[in-house]
């Protein structure tokens, strides 16, 4: 099967790729410089006028023309091979780079398709090694059999017997989230945290906007506009409640747009040594998860979807550097499983069964008053300073609301910490409004912390922070005595343990 | 054969509360001297000068009471640096490294040899005067909490890189 394709000589992507690098160009550049574009057509009788419109043509002409030699030099010299189980990449016009993967090194081979690409009937292919950021490899434009030749080579290089097993596994997959599971785990998505990114993009949008009208001197246009508005507010309760209404359907149509998104037609198949799931409305995604890589995964809830029974599990590999936004996204998530099929999941990774009958044990009380402790100075503080710049009596008012939401909260947050821990494993449990179960295998921890303030001396507890190849795990205010026998025990499971982390 | 395959419980893993910690080298209290007089004398020049010059009438009234709070300020973190100094301590094991420091939140991190991506050693300028090192070891992941010893005997602490390196490769 494989033989269909030669990758022990340089090979370049299908010919269809000029077209894709050439979009993708042109889109970046758009993206860069859509306020000037938009500018210039709204007012593009005014520059006429001073400028011929022949040079503004001849422009677009040129930065057209030099993006497709461009493209066309960026396809021609994208060549790549298959030598020793290493990966072998040659790319650059004028700044020749040369890359080599070992086989051992990948993490993962993600096909993905954005509408061009679906359009002509290519893959993108991206190649994702745990290293450094930089050796990441994205393959614009392969056929299907083509990515699908190179992935099997690749990842089962060694056992080609598997493959039959493979194809069998593949005709029913371990989830399939169909329109209307969708729409269920849309409907009880997290609406609060899908508002605020809503607000957070659109902040960006305005701040973009306002940097360019800035500089073009008409700020007052946009205040006026928005203090107009703020007064209206200010002035009628009825619009208050009109905004609150219109919060709620920006809420939930934000909440379904980024659901459909993502997760459009999920499909998860479980294989010997890996997860393969396919997922995306417009960019399609197909990723290849090994089970060795996989760090460790969360498995979260909230109380509407626990309604309906479903819940999604998080799996996090092993990043370099520190976690920060972009980072994130290599987050992989199966949304709308249902309790067997996280069963099923569970344990296919891991032996789930023996911490989980585990005794559930509890955070000391000093965590429960330590949260209480901060929580009421930092609300104190806030109130003070809300005092001080409005000098209002009747801001104290809103602590009859304030107060108990935030003892709920505080008890709720409290109630939903604790862990197990059995020989092998670890189970972390917190959350707020959602609750999240952290599954670790302990020999997978690269370092350990303990960690103790003098105040939690005199109640003797103390924090244990495990640090893992995907980021921290934290037990807070557990008993010292308990908290160095963890210590005690996960060094020695680390220490002794022959299978590899990665 | 007569030998069987032995693998018996353990029943008391080694205690990290038990294992005695060796105190980083004295000399280095006099590196952290250094740094905590230039950085004094740089802001104190600075207070001086906006004293002199920017204050208005005001504020000059109080000035005795901005300077003796700046000095007990500063006096304080000085206490806190020589009482948290002799906290700083660290210990090797077969199979892992261990550092605990604090003195109002005592923390122990302890590295794993198996885990260890690489070892590194920095010579800060104040620190070559004395010929001492700091030694930092990373693992995978977030990096940013790993392990770093400052202030070893530049001997000691190509020994225990090199001690480490041996033992990342068994």
């Amino acid at each position: 099967m494989n033989n269909l394709f030669d990758f022990s000589t340089f090979s370049r992507q299908s010919t269809k790729g000029i077209l894709v690098i050439y979009i993708a160009h042109l889109y970046k550049f758009l993206k860069l410089t859509w306020i000037l574009v938009f500018l210039m057509v709204k007012d593009f009788t005014k520059i006429t006028t001073k400028v011929d419109a022949l040079y503004i043509y001849a422009g677009i002409a040129f930065f057209l023309l030099f993006f497709l030699v461009r493209t066309y030099f960026i396809f021609k010299n994208f060549q790549f091979k298959i030598e020793n189980e290493h990966f072998i990449l040659k790319q650059g016009i004028l700044k020749k780079t040369n890359t080599a993967i070992p086989f051992h090194r990948i993490q993962n081979i993600n096909f993905k398709q954005n509408i061009v690409q679906q359009i002509i009937g290519v893959f993108e292919v991206s190649i994702e090694t745990a290293g450094s950021s930089t050796t990441e490899i994205s393959i614009k434009a392969l056929s299907l059999q083509k990515a699908t030749a190179l992935k099997e080579v690749i990842s089962k290089n060694t056992k080609l017997s598997e493959e039959e097993v493979v194809e069998e596994q593949q005709t029913k997959p371990l989830v399939r989230i169909g329109v209307k599971e969708l729409f269920k785990v849309s409907l009880t998505e997290n609406h609060l945290q899908n508002l605020l990114l809503f607000f957070a993009i659109v902040i960006g949008l305005l701040q973009q906007l306002q940097q360019v009208t800035d500089s073009l001197g008409k700020t007052e246009v946009i205040d006026g506009f928005i203090e107009e508005n703020t007064n209206a507010i200010s002035a009628s309760i009825f619009l208050i409640i009109i905004l609150l209404l219109l919060l709620t359907v920006v809420a939930l149509v934000s909440s379904f747009v980024r659901v459909f998104l993502v997760h459009f037609n999920l499909t998860a198949y479980l294989k010997e040594d890996a997860f393969e799931i396919n997922q995306g409305l417009f960019t399609k995604k197909s990723i290849i998860l090994k089970k060795q890589k996989i760090q460790n995964i969360t498995i979260s809830t909230n109380p509407l979807k626990r309604l309906i029974g479903i819940s999604f599990i998080t799996f996090k590999q092993a990043v370099s550097g520190k976690l920060n936004n972009k980072k994130k996204d290599k987050l992989i998530r199966i949304v709308g499983c249902k309790k067997e099929q996280v069963e099923i999941i569970k344990a296919s990774l891991f032996e789930p069964s023996e911490v989980e009958n585990n005794e559930k044990k509890l955070p000391e009380n000093y965590y429960k008053r330590r949260i209480f402790i901060f929580t009421f100075l930092f609300l104190i503080a806030s109130y003070t300073i809300a005092y001080l710049i409005f000098s209002n009596l009747e801001i104290f008012y809103s602590t009859i609301v304030v107060i108990p939401i935030v003892v709920f909260l505080i008890l709720k947050k409290v109630k939903k910490r604790f862990y197990k821990i059995s020989d092998e494993m670890l189970l972390v449990g917190k959350g707020l409004l959602e609750t999240h179960v952290t599954y670790l295998e302990i020999f997978k921890v690269q370092n350990i912390k303990i960690q103790q303030t003098i105040f939690q001396k005199r109640s003797n507890v103390a924090d244990l922070i495990l640090q893992t190849a995907s980021g921290k795990i934290k037990i807070p205010c557990i008993d010292f005595k308990e908290a160095i026998k963890i210590y005690n025990h996960t060094l020695y499971k680390v220490e002794t343990s022959q299978t590899s982390w990665m | 054969m007569t030998d069987y395959f032995q693998n018996s419980e353990v029943v008391s893993l080694p205690d990290i509360i038990k294992v005695e910690f060796t105190k980083i080298d004295k000399n280095y209290f006099k590196v952290i001297l250094i740094n905590f007089f230039l950085i004094f004398n740089f802001l104190f020049v600075g207070l001086i000068l906006l004293d002199k010059f920017t204050f208005t009438e005001e504020i000059t009234a109080y000035s005795i009471y901005i300077y003796a709070s700046f000095t007990s300020f500063f006096g304080f973190i000085f206490l806190f640096l020589y009482f948290s100094f002799s906290k700083r301590m660290y210990v090797l094991r077969d199979k892992d490294i261990s550092y605990k420091a604090g003195l109002f939140t005592k923390t122990i991190t302890t590295v794993p040899f198996s885990r260890i991506q690489h070892v590194e050693i920095d010579e800060k300028p104040f620190s070559r005067i004395f010929n001492l090192a700091s030694i930092s070891v990373y693992t995978a992941g977030d990096s940013s909490d790993d392990l770093e010893i400052k202030g070893i005997n530049k001997e000691k602490a190509l020994q225990i890189k090199e001690f480490i390196s041996t033992k990342i490769d068994e």
